[in-house]
């Protein structure tokens, strides 16, 4: 499929070029001018008293003081306000289901970037709402799939063949997953890896059909796909990929993987931009903004606020402040409407945004220029400018008034009512004598179009009812017991001219007379009328948001003394008491006695005190996006450091445990899962900051029960493997896949160059790199596990295939087999005393990880549970209660082994001058069950201390209250305003 | 010479394996142990039992002849503990279906009794045991009347052996009054709210049924018998307490007012948000199980050792209370942990253990039998080789109405045999 070269390709004026007209030709003149109205004709600029000539669509001159053109009709737009259509740049349009099965898509459903969307016009609903906020253009955005095609930017007018502006313009790709019942992929992690594949086979496709194309004889033939074709054009064109996100961590993620690919990144944001601004700054890319400002958590009873996370409540109040602070930070920005529950709350949340800070130039500029400028068609949008398309929004008043009302748009010269623009502006107060002759004020305030009104006399006000004002006509009602007229409504029914208001006023009786009301002044107030003064939030932002966050992130001391405390090294010499651990720059520079502090060290007295390494839980499961690849029986291509959550409050919680390490895996639903982070917890860094970079990168394998899906349901009994002879077999077949592709790239590597020409390389796979990682023994293997006879065959297989395995993560049976395991010499990692929970673990025991110590196998306990992780002391001490074994040894089960089991025992895993500063300060012996973890420490820096922990929830609770007033005090406030009938 | 006895006393024993201890037939003397009796403090001390009860706590009892006597010296001697709400002897293995008699279906099952269904052969029996946990209220699962709670011995040959107390309380689980807004959740926060008011309507309408059941049997009118409304009537009579199941705030609030309205008797189990509400808890003498201190926090704003010092919050305010474990059937071992963390945040020691056995035992009922080392109570009772408190503690010995416990299990079994293994490979030398 070819497409259309220029990307931009933009349409004359005249539409009909090409399609024969039918009937009487139409030539109706279409000059007009727009004179005497405040014209912004682009951020910034004012024309107090201008003119905007249009002519065929065009804007033919524009400017204060031009002359009108003889042939134009004159509007006059006295008290008008006049901008440039506003643009949308992402309008979601339903992809339609297709009918007919195409034979040149890619084999993934989720997976059409050939798809144009825009082909079919808005739905009316849909175009009446961007139509009353003043958009005029939008692109038209596909709805579904994660690569979901592209779109075209089209106008707002009813006839739809000549609204399509441009061919196609930006490629929308959402990591969506689980739509396809059971299919590929089933999560985040799933959706990431086949983005990159795809990325990756769009380039191979280019390539294999080009020297197919010159040497089919010497070459497989390479399979049509439209969608490979079409991504590889919009790559080599640097068209922009556009990303939708939901919050800042899935932004930071698709930064980097923006620059994997050197993709021109665009962002459809999520509104939690502030919580990460400084980065999303350096990353420098465009950004589609929503104003998603959430509504009110609930909050009315105690009980009900008691549920509302502290996060919840500081983004109710910090969110408004979220285009201010992109603002401060330079992000280029436009503005859409779209992700609101009602897109007619865009413009009240952006009048919002303005009274906290947002400028009107920066508020305009990102409706109109930038969208125009970022989409490469500011020749035609974006700004009032002579050769520009008549894209027009007629205002009252200011846009940014909420008082102030749409009145009309025009779109490629023809205008489009919007609301009615009244004879008059009957604001302002007005007298009448009635029948008992005596003066009443009448008082319009509110909109032009939609008035409210009140009744005076002295001292008494009397709201006016059913105040209603159509073109001239104006009528009104209210009761008349409150002036001592006879009880009942008094109805008033009018014409309205200049200064005087004509009309008869009805009764309760029912007999009328005649009732003129006198103009005697402009409404005065009608500043003051409006609300209280929007203040900013208070709040800072946190790291991470909400409770426990932190302002500023924990000290790195250039020199840092803890003073005799008692030491558990982990290393040879055992246990130190009074000894002194010097740290400088993060590293341990010396333990001994009697240490001198350099000048300017921070010295901590721990006198009384323990000191143990950081503990290292060798199988977890913290601060995952996304947690399995469920879809699938190999899944090597996912990785865990695609889906980090530094928001995860039980990095924060492991801390209170004294827990600095975590290795955070895939799930078990595969017999080879997804790739492994090892991650330090770095408590308020982002998810790039929790990465322990010298860790070597592994993998999970999984065996037993969880792949052969024997407890997820009588749903699932046809996915390869169902039995433990299957997983043997799927794991086979995956290293022999493994070592052809292997061979495949070897082969290929050693043609000459000439050959190599006339060569389709091999495709970048992905899912049997990582596996050619492992067989080359760059990649670890960490095998859940339980029984003994799945984890011999697992040894056997590593045998035949010379893999040295990491470590049998539960291995709840090893005790078993603890003489192949040594023979293999790879560690295990397992649960303490866990049990019973399914058939292949009855046969566990708490004496599993003592049997295998002896056997000299390095053993570690692990939590794979969030509470667990934060005590692993205690999981350290049921070795002691299990087995012949000295605390210090018991300890390590903890601490130096999982880092050996994870090959970071460079760094980290004892006390040792050299290894990284991450320790724990206990109130005693850490191995008893009657000890607090009071300090934890990772490269010298702080990031849990018990006294602090109290100052944070007590600042916590406090705000949560504060917020708590606050949500109050403006539900009444909105009440009040409901009430007062204004909007 | 103390080691010489318990080699004795246990070779008795593995020769039969996990066989039902049997009453000894004779006086039996432990001495020179340090006595935690719980009611009257810790000293070193005697303990002398017969035909299942304590009959005599002194710092030195005189031995007489007929005794059977146990230098017990340097060794710790507690009262059984005791785990309130398990599912022990109902579940075997949580993952297969066919050995799951928990849970029976429907909303209203009052009536099931779970120590009709007890298997005293389960597997996870003798393991509980081994670390002294030597009584567990056995609780019935799902829906919103569960079903009655029985106490059950961990040793015996049949149902009816182990039943110490059966009848002790209805279980209900308080209906979810929090509006949840997680993604996976479906239905509106109106749905939500509709299905919260069924159900609380539904336990209103339970207590209506039941008192017009009571009315009608006094007039002598009823026909047939409807087990869930027979079920419910010592509930009624305030013979039996009502076990409400709730953690959250809005929860509690709701089921004491409810338990003051239908004039029942409540003991709260679970009990997150309880210290929230210690007033209201204590003036209307409302006990709380404080279920696994070693949890999360209810929230994700909650002080990360919320739990943990739970307990003493409650001894703080003077609310009564016990701990237990999460209401497993496979770790009850670890009970004692749960209320170590709690000693670690701001309990007495002493409170702690006397969380785990006597003040158990008040709330349970059964503290006539249970709970503390006194005389008149059952000699059922362990020794251990120091703090049970701390993990590295070991039981030594266990006693179950003066019956000794077998204190082997499918774990040191297994254990032993693979020593064997290994040793026979030559990987362990002959020390181990």
């Amino acid at each position: 499929m070819k497409r259309i070269t220029a990307i931009f390709f933009i349409l004359a004026a005249v539409w009909t070029q090409t399609a024969p007209e039918l009937g009487l030709r139409d030539r109706t003149p279409r000059v007009y001018a727009i004179t005497n109205a405040r014209v912004i004709p682009e951020p910034g600029v004012v024309w107090e008293a201008g003119t905007i000539v249009i002519r065929d669509g065009r804007i033919e001159n524009a400017g204060e003081n031009i002359s009108i053109p003889e042939d134009a009709r004159v509007l006059d737009g006295t008290g008008k306000t006049v901008y440039a259509g506003f643009i949308d740049l992402d309008v979601e349009t339903e992809i339609p289901e297709r009918e007919v099965e195409s034979v040149s898509r890619n084999w993934n459903p989720g997976v059409h970037p050939e798809y144009v969307s825009g082909d079919t016009p808005f739905d009316k609903k849909t175009l009446k709402a961007l139509r009353e906020l003043g958009f005029t253009t939008a692109l038209s955005v596909p709805n579904k799939g994660i690569f979901r095609g592209s779109s075209r930017l089209l106008n707002l007018a009813d006839s739809a063949p000549e609204n399509a502006l441009d061919a196609e313009a930006v490629q929308w790709v959402t990591f969506e997953y689980g739509h396809d019942d059971k299919g590929y992929p089933g999560s985040l992690l799933g959706s990431i890896a086949l983005f990159r594949q795809t990325l990756y086979d769009a380039d191979w496709y280019t390539n294999a059909r080009s020297i197919f194309e010159q040497y089919p004889e010497n070459n497989r033939r390479p399979e049509i796909d439209d969608a490979l074709e079409i991504l590889a054009d919009h790559l080599s064109w640097g068209f922009p990929f556009c990303f939708n996100t939901t919050n800042e961590t899935d932004e930071l993620e698709m930064i980097k993987l923006a620059r994997e690919f050197s993709l021109n990144l665009w962002l459809r944001g999520s509104g939690y931009e502030y919580q990460r601004a400084g980065e999303i700054e350096a990353a420098n890319f465009f950004l589609i903004l929503p104003l998603n400002f959430p509504e009110a958590p609930l909050v009315d009873t105690p009980e009900q606020a008691l549920e509302v996370s502290l996060a919840d409540l500081r983004h109710w109040d910090l969110a408004p402040e979220n285009p201010r602070i992109l603002q401060e930070h330079n992000i280029r920005f436009a503005l859409t409407s779209s992700v609101l529950k009602e897109r007619k709350d865009f413009r009240e949340n952006l009048i919002k945004a303005v009274e906290l800070g947002l400028t009107k130039e920066n508020a305009l500029a990102a409706l109109t220029t930038t969208p125009a400028r970022e989409l490469n068609v500011d020749q035609l949008l974006g700004s009032i400018k002579k050769g520009k398309l008549a894209n027009l929004v007629v205002c009252s008043g200011d846009y940014f008034d909420r008082d102030s009302e749409i009145l009309s748009l025009w779109i490629e010269g023809r205008e489009l009512k919007i609301n009615e623009m009244p004879e008059a502006d009957i604001r302002g107060d007005w007298t009448a004598i009635l029948k008992d002759s005596t003066r009443y004020t009448i008082r319009f305030k509110g909109k032009i179009s939609t008035p409210r009104g009140s009744i005076l006399k002295d001292t008494l006000s009397v709201d006016l009812e059913g105040v209603s004002y159509q073109q001239d006509r104006l009528a009104f009602r209210f009761e008349g017991s409150s002036f001592a007229l006879p009880e009942g409504y008094y109805r008033f029914s009018g014409t309205v001219s200049d200064n005087v208001i004509a009309g008869t006023l009805t009764d309760p009786s029912g007999i009328g007379w005649p009732v003129s009301l006198n103009f005697v002044k402009n409404d005065e107030e009608q500043e003051q009328d409006t609300e209280e003064p929007v203040t900013q939030s208070e709040l800072t932002v946190r790291y991470p948001e909400g409770a426990y966050g932190l302002t500023e992130l924990p000290e790195q001391f250039d020199a840092l003394l803890i003073r005799n405390g008692t030491l558990w090294t982990c290393e040879p010499d055992g246990i130190l008491e009074n000894t002194d651990m010097l740290i400088e720059g993060g590293k341990i520079k010396k333990i001994g006695r009697n240490l001198r502090a350099p000048r300017g060290a921070k010295v901590i007295d721990a006198a009384g005190k323990q000191i143990t390494p950081g503990l290292i839980d060798c199988h977890a499961h913290l601060a995952e996006r996304s947690v399995n690849e469920g879809s699938v029986a190999i899944s090597s291509e996912v990785r865990i450091k695609d889906v980090l959550n530094p928001d995860d409050i039980n990095i924060y919680r492991q801390l209170a445990g004294g827990t600095t390490v975590s290795h955070t895996l895939h799930g078990s639903a595969n017999p080879i899962g997804g790739q492994d982070g090892v991650i330090k917890l770095r408590w308020g860094s982002s998810a790039e900051g929790l990465f322990m970079q010298e860790a070597p990168p592994g993998i999970k394998f999984a065996l037993g029960e969880n792949v052969k899906q024997s407890n997820w349901g009588d749903d699932f009994t046809t996915r390869y493997p169902q039995t433990r002879m299957g997983v043997d077999q799927i794991i086979r077949d995956a290293f022999n896949a493994a070592l052809e592709y292997e061979q495949k790239w070897d082969r290929y590597v050693a043609l000459g160059s000439t050959a190599r020409k006339k060569t389709i390389p091999p495709r970048k796979d992905l899912e049997l790199q990582a596996l050619v990682e492992v067989l080359r023994g760059k990649r670890m293997v960490h095998c859940h596990a339980y029984r003994q006879d799945e984890m011999l065959n697992l040894i056997r297989i590593a045998d035949e295939y010379g893999i040295q395995l990491a470590t049998f993560d539960h291995g709840l049976e090893a005790y078993k087999l603890a003489d192949a395991i040594a023979g293999h010499g790879m560690g295990v990692t397992t649960f303490s005393d866990w049990w019973a929970y399914k058939f292949e673990v009855y046969d566990a025991i708490p004496y599993n990880g003592n049997l295998l110590h002896d056997a000299g196998v390095v053993v570690s306990f692990n939590s794979d549970d969030g509470e667990l992780g934060r005590r692993l002391n205690y999981e350290a001490g049921k070795a002691l209660k299990y087995g012949d074994i000295s605390p210090e040894e018991a300890l390590k089960f903890v601490t130096l082994n999982p880092a050996k089991q994870l090959k970071i025992d460079s760094w980290v895993g004892s006390l040792k001058p050299g290894k990284d500063a991450d320790f724990v300060i206990w109130s005693g012996d850490p191995l008893s069950a009657s000890t607090r973890c009071e300090q934890t420490w990772i490269d010298g820096k702080k990031y849990f201390d018990i006294e602090e922990d109290l100052v944070l929830h007590e600042r916590d609770v406090a705000e949560h209250n504060i917020l708590v007033q606050k949500v109050l005090a403006q539900e009444q406030q909105g009440r009040n305003r409901e009430e007062g009938g204004s909007r | 010479m103390k080691k010489l006895i318990c080699c004795l006393f246990y070779s008795a024993l593995l020769a039969s394996g996990q066989i039902p201890g049997a009453d000894p037939g004779h006086p039996i003397l432990l001495k020179g142990g340090i006595l935690h009796t719980v009611s009257q403090g810790t000293f070193t001390g005697d303990l002398l039992f017969e035909n299942g009860k304590i009959t005599a706590i002194a710092p030195e009892i005189r031995t007489t002849g007929g005794y059977e006597v146990q230098d017990v010296s340097d060794r710790h001697i507690y009262p059984g503990l005791i785990s309130a709400g398990s599912t022990i002897g109902l579940v075997e293995i949580g993952a297969v279906r066919a050995t799951r008699d928990a849970n029976e279906v429907g909303q209203i099952k009052a009536s099931v009794h779970t120590e009709r269904a007890y298997n005293p052969d389960s597997e996870e029996i003798p393991v509980t045991r081994s670390n002294g946990v030597l009584l567990v209220q056995v609780i019935p699962q799902g829906g919103l009347v569960s079903g009655t709670s029985a106490v059950m011995m961990m040793d015996g040959w049949s149902p009816e052996d182990c039943t110490l107390r059966s009848d002790v309380g209805v279980h209900v689980n308080w209906p979810a009054m929090r509006i949840n807004k997680a993604w996976w959740e479906k239905r509106t926060p109106e749905e939500q709210q509709k299905a919260t008011n069924k159900n609380l309507q539904k336990l209103e309408d339970l207590l209506k049924d039941v008192r017009a059941y009571a009315a009608a049997k006094a007039a002598g009118t009823q026909k047939g018998t409807d087990a869930n409304l027979e079920a419910m009537l010592p509930v009624l009579s305030k013979e039996i307490p009502v076990y409400v199941h709730a953690n959250r705030l809005a929860q509690i609030e709701a089921a004491v007012n409810w338990s003051l309205k239908e004039d029942l008797r409540m003991v709260l189990v679970g009990g997150g948000d309880s210290w929230r509400v210690t007033d209201l808890l204590k003036a209307n003498n409302i006990p709380v199980i404080c279920q696994n201190p070693l949890s999360m926090p209810l929230r994700r704003w909650g002080k990360y050792d919320e739990k943990f010092t739970l307990p003493a919050k409650l001894s703080a305010a003077g609310v009564s209370f016990c701990i237990t474990t999460s209401n497993t059937y496979s770790n009850q071992r670890n009970l004692p942990y749960e209320a170590s963390m709690a000693a670690a945040f701001g309990l007495s020691r002493d409170e702690a253990l006397r969380a785990i056995t006597l003040s158990t035992a008040e709330i349970l009922d059964i503290a006539n039998r249970a709970g503390s080392l006194e005389v008149g109570k059952d000699a059922t009772l362990f020794i251990a080789d120091g703090d049970i408190l701390e993990i590295p503690t070991r039981v030594t010995q266990a006693f179950i109405q003066g019956r000794p416990v077998d204190l082997e299990d499918k774990q040191k079994k297994l254990r032993d045999k693979y020593t064997e293994k290994y040793r026979r490979l030559g990987i362990y030398g002959s020390g181990k």
